[in-house]
């Protein structure tokens, strides 16, 4: 569950990127969110994940309260939030393995689990063949979902993708929500940052339309509409 | 867990170092001269305390006395001059003594013994040779020997030893000065490029930390690394001192021992008996230097 209660945010001097924003996202849905650029999608993406904090309201995700969250904190909401980005983000010199390793490593897993996790990540996002090629080796489809594999090793609640599709061709991209639809079958919460109307239009999930910090419209089974 | 993500963190580290191997070398480089320029500034230390040693060993006045003075008037001058504060020793040497010491000094010289047999008789007088307690005390010590008034005293000699022990003072002072200098400036200089090499590190590694971020990484896991390359920069750089320098002692031991002959000066065991204080010293000095560079620089620069 994700709540945003009357959330502004204001960068200096006045600028407000968000303005009095009230969203309610519950367990287990697809919610696209969609906006031009410099609408207020990436601050609150950057909201959600602690990145940045809010000047007013409140911020509630899965029941805690991350509206002053502490820089201690901030990497525990970070394994509960899994998050995917338009650029890949994988390490060149690491193999897809060790690059969705690497996220339980840094977090303090044992060799046995890593061992017994990364393989099925691996699998679910259809990369069990490739497991030993380095980034380079593989199409920017499989990279992308290498990311998601690595996003997804902490069996987060939700999964945040930030315009997944941006740097991907039409097929690739299709692949890839797919991939997301299979994901949020599990149960997993789904939050989709995106500019692609035929991605948002072919969904027929929930949207939600953000104009210059404020949500316009936010429709249960809804379309591209800017 | 504790253990595994120290295990990592260390491994990180070596990569870091690995990655930046030139930068790493370089910084190693400097620490290494910097302990160099702190242990050459020890040794000259060392050396100038034999010196000042050796030198003070050898003060001493004598006041010679007539030759045909009674002993008992001799002891009892003696016994006046032992209770002077700044005395610390009062040896007496009798007219027999002092020939024989002559004779042992000028054995190989025939001319002087030659000479000493055409005199026929002990030309030498009895004599109260005096050591004083503390050099600094020497123009007191002057003062109150001058003040003595007896018939027995023949003549005095009183070298002016104070100034070559001021001489030597200024010398190693004016050395030590230049020494610190040098040392305090290579210090600057290793915690600026220590500072640097940690940024240089986070600058390679921002695509990692980035990721490390959003995977939820704990800062701590994440500055460790950098951290520790500090403590390795510390340890590679004092033991490769500990082997240089001790290397450099023993090639200058052979120099110093012809320079301070019939003294006992040996730099490498001087060094050796006290490694824990010196080398423990420079290592902690060297740690703390190099933890707050790479502190300020990861809390400066870690923040990708």
């Amino acid at each position: 569950m994700i709540k945003f209660i009357n959330v502004t945010k204001i960068y200096p001097p006045d600028i407000k990127a968000l303005d009095q924003v009230n969203l309610h996202i519950k367990p287990g849905e697809f919610v696209s969110i969609v906006g031009q650029s410099g609408s207020g999608k990436t601050t609150l993406v950057k909201s959600l994940i602690g990145e940045e904090k809010v000047s007013k309201g409140k911020i509630i995700v899965g029941g805690w309260d991350i509206t002053n969250i502490g820089q201690r904190e901030v990497p525990f909401l970070r394994r509960q939030i899994g998050v995917i980005f338009q650029d890949f983000k994988l390490l060149d010199k690491k193999t897809l393995f060790e690059n969705v390793a690497f996220a339980l490593q840094v977090c303090g897993q044992t060799p046995k689990k890593i061992k017994a996790i990364v393989p099925q990540v691996l699998k679910i996002v259809g990369l069990e063949g490739k497991t030993r090629r380095y980034p380079r080796e593989v199409s920017g489809g499989e990279q992308q979902r290498a990311v998601i594999a690595r996003a997804l090793v902490h069996r987060p609640k939700i999964l945040l993708a930030d315009e997944p599709t941006g740097n991907l061709d039409s097929i690739n991209a299709e692949e890839i929500i797919e991939l997301l639809q299979k994901i949020n079958k599990f149960g997993t919460t789904i939050v989709l940052v995106t500019h692609n109307r035929e991605i948002v239009n072919r969904l027929k999930k929930r949207v939600i339309t953000i104009e210059n910090g404020v949500i316009v419209s936010d429709q249960a089974v809804g379309k591209y509409m800017l | 867990m504790f253990l595994l993500s120290l295990g990592r963190i260390i491994k990180f580290s070596f990569q870091d170092i690995g990655r930046n191997i030139w930068l790493s070398i370089v910084t190693m480089s400097i620490l290494i001269l910097a302990l160099f320029s702190v242990n050459m500034l020890l040794t000259v230390n060392v050396i100038s305390q034999a010196a000042i040693g050796a030198v003070k060993e050898k003060i001493d006045v004598n006041i010679y006395i007539k030759p045909d003075t009674e002993e008992s008037k001799i002891m009892a001058l003696k016994a006046q001059i032992s209770g002077l504060s700044q005395v610390k020793d009062v040896r007496y040497i009798s007219k027999q003594e002092a020939l024989e010491s002559f004779k042992d000094k000028h054995q190989n010289d025939p001319e002087v013994m030659e000479s000493l047999k055409e005199i026929g008789k002990n030309p030498l007088t009895p004599s109260l040779v005096i050591k004083p307690k503390d050099v600094d005390q020497y123009q007191e010590l002057i003062v109150n020997l001058n003040s003595i008034k007896d018939d027995i005293i023949e003549s005095r000699n009183f070298d002016d030893h104070k100034l070559m022990i001021d001489k030597i003072n200024g010398i190693t002072d004016r050395v030590s000065e230049a020494g610190m200098v040098i040392s305090f400036t290579f210090i600057i200089i290793t915690l600026l490029l220590v500072y640097n090499s940690i940024r240089v590190a986070i600058y390679t590694h921002r695509r990692e930390i980035k990721i490390m971020r959003l995977v939820g990484a704990s800062n701590w896991f994440i500055r460790a690394p950098y951290l520790f390359s500090g403590i390795i920069y510390t340890v590679v750089g004092v033991s490769a001192i500990v082997v240089i320098y001790y290397f450099f002692l023993n090639l200058l031991q052979p120099y110093i021992e012809t320079f301070f002959i019939d003294y006992d000066i040996n730099l490498a065991a001087h060094f050796r008996d006290n490694f824990i204080n010196i080398f423990g010293l420079q290592f902690l000095v060297g740690i703390v230097v190099n933890m707050a560079a790479s502190l300020i620089a990861v809390s400066k620069y870690s923040k990708v």
